[in-house]
């Protein structure tokens, strides 16, 4: 007699959870179309996110132009695209980044143990204690003069004209400030999860019985460490956007001509009293996107870890 | 007791230099000369001359060798002299007086009241698990939790002025005007989310023990189980983000203070990164990172004040 076999794995069981959870659903919706609409960005906006049309300043929003026009001209919902792709681009690369430092760092201090492992926490600590905010406001005090003025240089040796870009100076740190933010967290998690495992009884049977260290890796350790790995990453993801708009916002991130809807707000904190569309467009885009972040980041958070919470 | 705590001030000591150290070299190997910081905003081609700028450089001392300086620079700190500001040329210690009683006034006040709502609404949550008010209040949390105060603030301001046709909260008149209310809602709202979840999941886990079951057992009234016997182990991790609260409540500090005009630490942030001017930049973070490491100081000390427990485990630790 065939009986049918339910098979209930722990990503189907969690995928199913998360199916569940309506919270979770419309983040997911929203965290997808955000990512899409960066992808495609270039193709779907209405006007060049740089032209000005000096004709049509601060206009509300009408059939033209959705979203309005800022003090330029400028089309408002072309800016918010744009800025959609500078927020989804520094997400992913900073988050990518201190994952992989994280990665590194933390799962060799869980395994090596001893004076390495006392080090990596130490560093871990005393990151974590500098306000954010501070550490990127003096590496970009500190570094950025250095670097362009080294750029320049550049550019008069060789009057190439890539050296004239500062944008991706901006970029860089950008990218590396948050990730230096960042990675304590990441290390933190891996660190711990190897931790745990490591000395779990069934491991320990594993390692006795002879299975090799690959096995154990792929078997044991990586499906039970995933979980926490995967929350904390896209929470990552959401806390990374929040930030690089608040360095734009602050004049330290992603500098003007190009659009992020932290440089947005603040220019549009300037003329909110008569033109309220242009601080209101991109700050409810960014509100939206955030609250969609910390709706998706609880739903897997639920969905991966089961016992947390309950 | 007492050794525990000098245990921890004598481990933060190093920690604080490490910082500063990290700073200094980061300013003083990065930001260029101070000396054509100083003289590019003065009139006359000072900046661009050499021999000038070599004499005023050795009569200043800052053609010493880097860690000569940063002794100096420490041994002035000591004496709580912070320097001058290279833009307006007024002492830092100056500034920094005008400044730090704003950020402080708002941010122990937001702290406060927000620790206080925080907790309430966490343990009402918990006690009604997964009914109606419970999915509310962990909604509202999440909501706030992701909404950046900056984001917050001008959407507030936004409404408030177009809705309701109210004055803007704009600009400080001491910590008892009316309208400190809105910039402390909004400075208090990301840290009352952080408290609000680990109150409820504090209670949810308290509430499974033995000893609850027990009380309620032999009849102890609800409101006595809550106060007497849930609401003290909760304070335990509420207490241990404090550290978080604290950095959180700095970061978005100089944020608000921005949307809303405030005179405090944050607005004294923003102009010093604007001027480049790295006296004030290096005070700010010194005191930022101060607060930040006694808050966590505060935390490991009060830890065993509430949970003997702690204590032995961490003496078990080390």
């Amino acid at each position: 007699m065939a009986t049918k076999e339910r098979k209930y794995s722990l990503t189907k069981d969690a995928f199913n959870r998360l199916i569940a959870n309506k919270l979770a659903m419309i983040g997911l919706i929203v965290v997808a179309l955000l990512i899409l609409i960066a992808l495609i960005g270039p193709f779907i906006t209405p006007y060049d996110f740089l032209s000005q049309d000096l004709m049509s300043r601060n206009q509300p929003p009408t059939s033209l132009h959705w979203f309005g026009t800022d003090d330029l001209g400028r089309d408002v919902l072309s800016r918010v695209i744009y800025g959609a792709r500078t927020a989804v681009l520094v997400a992913f690369s900073v988050t990518i980044l201190s994952f992989i430092i994280g990665t590194v760092l933390g799962s060799l201090a869980g395994y090596l143990g001893g004076k390495f492992d006392s080090f990596v926490s130490w560093l871990i600590d005393i990151t974590m204690s500098i306000p954010s905010l501070l550490l990127v406001i003096v590496i970009n005090v500190s570094l950025k003069p250095t670097l362009v003025n080294w750029m320049d240089a550049q550019f008069m040796a060789t009057h190439d004209e890539f050296w004239r870009n500062t944008i991706w100076v901006d970029f860089a740190i950008v990218f590396g400030s948050l990730a230096l933010i960042k990675w304590p967290k990441a290390a933190r998690i891996i660190r711990g999860q190897i931790l745990s495992i490591r000395n779990k009884n069934y491991v320990m049977a594993a390692k006795a019985i002879g299975v090799p260290t690959s096995r154990i890796l792929t078997a044991y350790v990586i499906p039970n460490a995933i979980g926490p790995i995967i929350v904390s990453f896209s929470a990552t993801l959401g806390e990374a956007m929040v930030l690089e708009s608040s360095f734009s916002f602050l004049g330290v991130g992603v500098r003007p001509p190009i659009p992020s809807w932290g440089n947005m707000i603040s220019d549009g904190l300037r003329v909110w009293q008569l033109y309220p569309h242009v601080l209101a467009a991109p700050a409810l885009v960014l509100a939206i996107a955030t609250i969609a972040f910390s709706f998706l980041g609880d739903g897997l958070n639920d969905a991966l870890n089961p016992r947390q919470w309950k | 007791m007492g050794k525990y705590i000098l245990g921890r001030i004598l481990r933060w000591i190093p920690s604080v230099f490490i910082l500063l150290l990290l700073i200094y070299a980061l300013v003083f190997f990065g930001a260029g000369d101070p000396i054509k910081l100083i003289f590019l905003r003065a009139p006359g081609d000072v900046a661009y001359d050499e021999a000038r700028i070599d004499a005023i450089r050795e009569s200043a001392g800052l053609n010493r060798p880097f860690f000569v300086q940063f002794g100096d620079y420490i041994g002035h700190i000591a004496r709580g002299d912070f320097g001058n500001s290279l833009v307006s040329g007024r002492s830092v210690n100056e500034m920094l007086s005008a400044a730090v009683p704003v950020t402080l006034k708002l941010g122990l006040t937001a702290i406060f009241f927000l620790a206080i709502i925080g907790i309430v609404l966490g343990v009402v949550a918990a006690l009604n698990q997964n009914k109606l008010l419970d999915n509310v209040i962990v909604g509202f949390a999440l909501f706030i939790w992701g909404i950046p105060v900056f984001v917050a603030g001008p959407l507030i301001i936004v409404f408030m002025v177009l809705g309701l046709g109210m004055n803007v909260p704009f600009g400080w008149s001491g910590l008892f005007h009316p309208k400190v209310i809105i910039p402390l809602l909004v400075l208090g709202l990301n840290p009352m989310a952080i408290i609000i979840r680990q109150a409820r999941a504090g209670v949810l886990e308290v509430l499974s023990e033995d000893y609850i079951r027990t009380a309620r057992a032999k009849g102890l009234p609800r409101r006595i189980v809550v106060f007497r016997h849930i609401l003290r182990p909760v304070m335990t991790p509420v207490v241990s983000q404090l550290g978080l609260i604290v950095i959180g409540t700095l970061n978005n500090s100089i944020l608000i203070e921005k949307v809303f005009g405030l005179p405090g630490l944050g607005r004294l942030t923003e102009s010093a990164i604007k001027d480049s001017d790295y006296p004030v930049i290096l005070a700010i973070v010194l005191i930022f990172s101060i607060v930040v490491m006694a808050s966590n100081l505060l935390v490991d000390i009060s830890y065993p004040l509430m949970d003997p427990r702690a204590a032995a485990k961490k003496k078990g630790d080390e």
